[in-house]
């Protein structure tokens, strides 16, 4: 501020003088930028799908420019085909032979019906209208005199004289004509129903011409492959009058918006776009599998809901795709986007174009995880035992008190003053009586279930209880110490245990064996024991060798070490049969039963599927390992072989391992039960005392969905921020590959570190389970987008269980396209061994009968006394094992065949025509004959021709084959089974029947009937007696 | 130090106006003060030669005989409104375009999110619930806050000052704003957004705000350091320790009211209600940076502990 002058110069008054201008058109001019800059923004910038509208539009129209020509070419070629010119050339006769009708009909009615009623029908419509308008008019008129007005005035509009200038037609020169209104509606409808026949007349005349043509377009579509030069053409057409615009997908009912076609614009288009084809951008790619959107039609599921992202977000990339911090469904990675399947398919546990998630499901369960973490639907056999052991328990109570009741019921008529109310008091007494009889008929079904499920109830792992008499004692801590180091491809993970710990739990673990003794078995034929090792079937589960060496399943153990751990006797017991425990086990008492158990009631120390029930208080007992492995029925020498033949298996002498002499030492045991608590071992083995154990993990059901707040990345939260990797997908697929890696850095107890042990998984195996993780989420969607079928799908989804579950792929071919395990060994490589793979069950639905399929997965042996062979397909070295299922299983297996192959439920067998005796003879004759030579390769039941034979017996036929399939199968097998030994083209048609193609004996000539058919006839009446 | 997530912070859209709240209020506090002297000088002149200061100036420039001696608002005043409206347009046009509304995720109510912060300008009240309780930091002390505002017009009976800029003619008033507004609502709002990080703990600039981070601190009431238990021994030590507080208090601002001839001239013009309702708000005023500094520097929660309320 200027000192104030003593005399007041010349200065201008700031606030007058000056004008501001300049700052005002600089600020103007700044303003004016910003409202353009908005604009742009506004139209462009925040619109980016606009530019690829536009680039899409350039590149299709070059993509179809190219490809046009191409389809073009190939239409032509097709074009061509003499086939195709026939049909067009009959096509257009056709329609040369009605052309002239033809153009007689469309004369009179465009010159001379179109022209009149278009005349007629105009003063039509104007006079209907006045009287419509009069009528409303008098409809709601007040009072009688009005009414009587509005009605003389309808009267005058309709007997007024319509006049109606024709015009001139074909028919005759224009004319005036006068009507009055139902006159000239009459002829308005005479003159349209003549046309309507004209129409008719023309359809008909036309008839043989349009499926003509239809037949063509046919023929050219299906040789095509693909679209014709027009529809290609109709594409273009389509770009040509692109409207740049957002394509979204709106359903109302789930307040789905879904923008991604706005960018995505090719997704649909039913051509096959690459991103070559589209300029190298990938975003204009088809989608990669239009099958899956054929079942999934985008307009009522949406893209989001499989893949997630944001589907409103048009602004930019980033934000359609989700990809933000605060969009709580990001897109799915590529790796994982099978993840989207699941929030719909939980109940499926195979989805046919899902392979990576049906492998995470599969290890979720088989690795074990489902020992620790709770999973609705997985492993659900414990939770249901208890629920059920619950309502026995209270309907034996409420039994026990209606039996009271009754007492005092009794006692109260006894005592009642009047004979009504003793009466009703006596009365009320019987019906105690009898809805306690109900109660049994409900305990019966309960004990049934709890059977059921004890059966069903499987561990991960093998039991504990059994190491005493099962395991060498030094090998315990060894293997605790590194389990991978023992047998890489183990399913029992590596836990981070210290020197301590591993001690105590290993003293624990073999101080809590059961006590048992087995008798000693000899010793048996080591190269007999490798040879029925590679043939019976061991290999589609187990494995043997290391690297490179490996050979055979991965579902069950690699044995290459196993003589170093088990005893000799325990092994010959297991192989004979894995499912027998050295004690039952009573869920009831909560204890293994002794002999002294049976002793006191009198009763021989016996207990399998057979004997089920304790003798202290008749519940039913767990009297099978829990283990998957079925019995293969060897015999005893047969098992015997196996084992020494497994006892060989070692790379290091058993007496090599360091004494372990804490094992014994009570004190350890004593610390050692909390640390087998702690570390949930109980979730995958039976140990002793710890039968009923929770699980000891988080559930992970909804885990996809669970606040990224509530998953501790502990000190890793910053890093994880700054390298990408704050996420579920990082979150899981660094827990998975190395489980103790939130505790990097923390400082704890031994006890309160993170308990979960490294599984060794392979990058593909976490991928799948990050991809099985990240798709279990809370649905926002409503139940009916959830794939939950009532009817035969809910068999299939129900079946898979329990194929997945026994490995039963392991063996046979369930699904087109599969390979069983036993397939790839070496071994079966060559022709006759082909021969020896076990039966394809593709279409095994409509082969067999169920009851009969029930019965043989009852027992495969289909037999009481010789358990020692196949019941079906003696001749196979490889045996098809007693699996001990629960009925439940069998169900679900039969539902599951007869589903996969759309049979009727329930399956009823057809009746079959008796042969008469001429019949029969003849049949007998072609069975026999040279040309059919039936008994050559099917088994008889004679030991030593079925030695030599590859399919199975006759007399099986009536009670197992369903005959439709059995015709089906004569007339073509190796349609239903590539590769069979069975002949192809036995039969040859002839009008409607099926003869048969070779020579045939004697008397066919006058045999009028299907020859497929008598042969099927003949099968299912076979007798013992026939075979000889 | 972790500058990035000091950056995160600065540039979180919801606390574009805070950061710019760092240095625009400094900034129109120098302003202010910079013409607030220079007015104090030409005060001075004026007062210094009576020919000068009895002929018409204009308040905040020295008049010269040939300017007019008032101006009209159009369009002198105006214009420069006008010119101010167009630069705050385009600026909130390219905040607009370039800063977009600070949307997070959906709500989850099972899931608190930590830490949990109100809009920014709320920040300073939530700031206050470290130092009082809910009942006060809540409800009180924003009444107070508000009902005070609204109550200076009627205080203030210091006539000059009005229409312009000066600091010597309203000491009192500015001293009172420099320490109300600037002093605790500015400093509590920047606290509570750019020092206040997860668990409400403090986290100096350049420390990474770690959810697990744990602190020791066992906060104390004033009667836990004598020692007193009994509810009615709480509430009378408390009643007598706020008392205490309110009279030297009030004894300090009564000083501060009289400190100058100048402002026991304006104290002279007062009434006794006046008096008192100025006394009463700063007092309470005052309480804030009293508890701020019990409770970060001698971890003390409450001084006067009652069932119903405290202090």
């Amino acid at each position: 501020m200027p000192d104030v002058p003593s005399q007041p110069s010349q200065q201008q008054d700031p606030i007058t003088s000056n004008s501001l201008s300049l700052p005002l058109l600089i600020a103007t001019l700044v303003m004016m930028l910003t409202v353009v800059w908005a604009l742009v923004d506004e139209v462009y910038l925040m619109r980016p799908w606009k530019g690829y509208q536009k680039r899409f539009v350039e590149t299709y129209k070059a993509y179809l420019q190219r490809a046009i020509p191409e389809a073009a070419e190939r239409e032509r070629a097709v074009r061509e085909d003499p086939e195709y010119q026939r049909l067009v050339r009959e096509a257009e006769a056709a329609q040369q032979a009605v052309n002239p009708q033809i153009a007689e009909i469309d004369r009179e009615v465009s010159q001379i019906l179109d022209p009149q009623i278009a005349v007629l029908n105009r003063v039509f419509a104007e006079q209907r209208m006045k009287v419509s308008a009069l009528v409303y008019q008098l409809e709601k008129a007040s009072s009688d005199s009005s009414k009587q007005s509005i009605q003389e005035e309808i009267e005058e509009a309709r007997t007024e004289i319509l006049r109606v200038s024709m015009p001139a037609t074909a028919a005759g020169p224009g004319e005036r004509r006068e009507f009055q209104y139902a006159a000239l509606e009459a002829e308005l409808e005479r003159l349209k129903a003549r046309k309507a026949e004209l129409q008719t007349q023309r359809i008909q005349l036309l008839a043989n011409a349009t499926e003509l043509r239809r037949k063509a377009d046919t023929y050219l579509r299906e040789h095509l492959g693909g679209l014709t030069e027009e529809q290609m053409r109709g594409l273009q057409r389509q770009v040509e009058n692109f409207r740049v615009e957002i394509k979204q997908i709106h359903i109302a009912d789930i307040d789905l918006v879904d923008r991604c076609e706005s960018c995505h614009l090719a997704i649909r288009e039913p051509l096959v776009l690459t991103a070559e084809d589209m300029g190298g951008e990938r975003a204009f790619t088809s989608h990669p599998r239009p099958e899956l959107l054929k079942i999934h039609d985008p307009e009522r599921f949406g893209c989001s809901p499989c893949h997630n992202g944001n589907g409103r977000a048009t602004s930019s990339v980033v934000k359609g795709h989700g990809r933000h911090r605060f969009w709580l469904w990001p897109l799915y990675a590529r790796e994982n986007f099978e993840a989207g399947c699941q929030q719909c398919h939980t109940r499926d546990r195979y989805l046919p174009e899902a392979t990576t998630l049906n492998e995470g499901k599969f290890l979720y369960d088989h690795r074990g995880c489902v020992g620790c973490h709770r999973y609705e639907g997985y492993d659900t056999e414990p939770e249901e035992l208890l629920a059920v052991q619950q309502e026995i328990l209270q309907k034996e109570a409420e039994k026990r008190n209606n039996l009271l009741e009754v007492e005092r019921t009794i006692a109260a008529a006894d005592r009642a003053e009047t004979n009504e109310e003793a009466a009703a008091l006596y009365a009320k007494a019987d019906g105690l009586r009898v809805a306690s009889s109900g109660i049994d008929a409900q305990l019966e079904q309960l004990d049934a279930r709890v059977k059921n499920l004890l059966l069903e109830r499987k561990k991960v792992g093998p039991s504990l209880k059994e190491v005493r008499v099962k395991l060498r004692k030094e090998w315990l801590p060894v293997w605790l110490e590194n389990p991978h180091a023992f047998r890489p491809s183990t399913r029992m993970p590596r836990f981070r245990l210290d020197e301590d710990q591993k001690q105590a739990i290993a003293a624990f673990i073999w101080q809590s064996g059961v006590n048992g003794r087995l008798p000693a078995q000899p010793p048996g034929n080591a190269a007999n024991g490798k040879e029925l090792f590679e043939t019976r079937g061991c290999m589609g589960c187990h494995s043997i060798g290391e690297g490179d060496a490996e050979v055979g399943g991965t579902f069950a153990a690699n044995l290459s070490r196993v003589g170093e751990k088990v005893n000799y006797d325990y092994l010959v017991r297991w192989i004979r049969n894995p499912r027998e425990r050295t004690a039952p086990y009573c869920p009831y008492e909560k204890r293994d039963l002794t002999p002294e158990d049976y002793a006191r009631h009198g009763l021989p120390y016996v207990f399998d599927v057979d004997h089920t029930l304790c003798p202290n208080d008749g519940h039913e007992l767990q009297v099978q390992q829990m283990t998957v492995m079925p019995n293969l029925r060897l015999t005893l020498q047969e098992a015997r072989d196996i084992a020494t033949y497994l006892m060989s298996q070692k790379q290091q002498e058993p007496a090599d391992y360091p004494p372990a002499p804490y094992l014994d030492d009570p004190a350890m045991k004593a610390k050692g039960l909390p640390l087998v608590r702690h570390f949930g071992c109980a979730g995958c083995h039976e140990i002793s005392g710890l039968e009923e154990e929770g699980r000891i993990g988080t559930e992970l059901t909804k885990e996809g969905s669970k606040p990224i707040e509530r998953l501790d990345f502990a000190l890793l939260t910053h890093e994880a921020e700054r390298e990408g990797w704050y996420n579920h997908k990082g979150f899981f697929e660094r827990k998975l590959e190395n489980p103790a890696i939130y505790d990097t850095g923390k400082v704890k107890e031994p006890l309160e570190k993170l308990r979960m042990p490294n599984f060794n998984l392979s990058p593909r195996e976490i991928t799948a389970l990050t991809t099985f993780l990240l798709g279990s989420v809370e649905s926002n969607f409503p139940e009916r987008y959830f794939y939950a079928p009532e009817d035969e799908r809910r068999d299939i989804q129900e079946g898979w269980e329990v194929v997945l579950k026994y490995n039963c792929m392991g063996c046979h071919v369930v699904r087109i396209g599969q390979r069983s395990v036993l397939m790839d060994l070496p071994r079966y490589q060559s022709p006759d061994w082909k021969e020896q793979l076990p039966p394809s069950l593709i279409g095994e639905g409509a082969r067999v009968n169920p009851q009969w399929l029930a019965a043989f997965l009852q027992n495969p042996a289909l037999s009481e006394t010789d358990l020692n062979r196949n019941g079906v397909r003696p001749y196979l070295r490889a045996r098809m094992p007693t699996f001990y299922f629960s009925q439940g299983e069998i169900l679900k297996l039969i539902r599951f065949f007869e589903a996969l192959s759309h049979q009727p439920e329930p399956y009823i067998a057809p009746e079959v025509e008796p042969l008469t005796p001429v019949e029969r003879s003849l049949a007998r004759a072609l069975f026999r004959s040279q040309g059919a030579p039936c008994l050559e390769c099917h088994a008889t039941g004679d030991p030593v021709h079925d030695q030599r034979a590859t399919a199975p017996n006759f007399l099986l036929a009536k009670s197992r084959l369903k005959p439709e399939w059995t015709k089906r199968w004569m007339l073509d097998p190796s349609m239903m089974a590539p590769g069979t030994a069975m002949p192809s083209g036995l039969f040859r048609q002839e009008g409607n029947r099926w003869v048969f193609a070779g020579p045939t004996p004697p008397g066919f000539a006058q045999y009028t009937k299907d020859h497929a058919d008598l042969l099927v006839r003949y099968i299912f009446e076979f007798t013992a007696a026939e075979q000889q | 130090m972790d500058w990035h997530q000091l950056w995160v912070i600065l540039s979180t859209p919801d606390n574009i106006p805070i950061a710019s709240l760092l240095l625009l209020v400094p900034f129109y506090a120098w302003y202010g003060f910079r013409q607030a002297l220079a007015n104090d000088r030409l005060i001075e002149q004026l007062e210094a030669d009576p020919v000068l200061a009895k002929t018409h100036h204009r308040k905040t420039q020295p008049w010269q005989p040939h300017w007019p001696k008032e101006v009209h608002v159009w369009p002198y005043l105006l214009k420069v409104e006008f010119l101010a409206a167009i630069i705050v347009t385009a600026i909130l046009f390219v905040w607009s375009i370039t800063l977009n509304a600070p949307l997070e995720e959906p709500s989850n109510p099972s899931l608190t999110m930590n830490p949990s912060k109100a809009p920014w300008y709320f920040l300073g009240l939530q700031e206050m619930l470290v130092y009082f309780d809910p009942w006060m930091a809540g409800v009180v002390l924003p009444t107070l806050i508000i009902v005070g505002l609204m109550a200076i017009p009627y205080m203030d009976v210091n006539p000059l000052g009005n229409g312009y800029y000066t600091y010597k003619q309203r000491k009192f008033a500015i001293w009172a704003f420099c320490i109300g507004f600037i002093g605790l609502w500015v400093l509590m709002v920047i606290i509570g957004t750019f020092i206040r990080g997860p668990g409400w703990m403090w986290f100096w600039p350049g420390m990474t705000w770690d959810h697990n981070r744990l602190i020791f601190e066992v906060n104390r009431d004033l009667h836990d350091l004598v020692g007193i238990t009994s509810i009615w021994g709480k509430a009378v030590f408390g009643a007598l320790a706020v008392g205490l507080y309110f009279v030297l208090a009030g004894w300090a601002v009564h000083k501060i009211i009289t400190l100058t001839e100048f402002s026991r001239k304006v104290y002279e013009r007062m009434t006794l209600l006046q008096y008192l309702a100025l006394q009463f708000f700063l007092v309470f005023m005052l309480l804030l940076p009293v508890k701020i500094v019990l409770r970060l520097l001698f971890r003390i929660k409450y001084l006067w502990v009652t069932p119903w309320f405290n202090i």
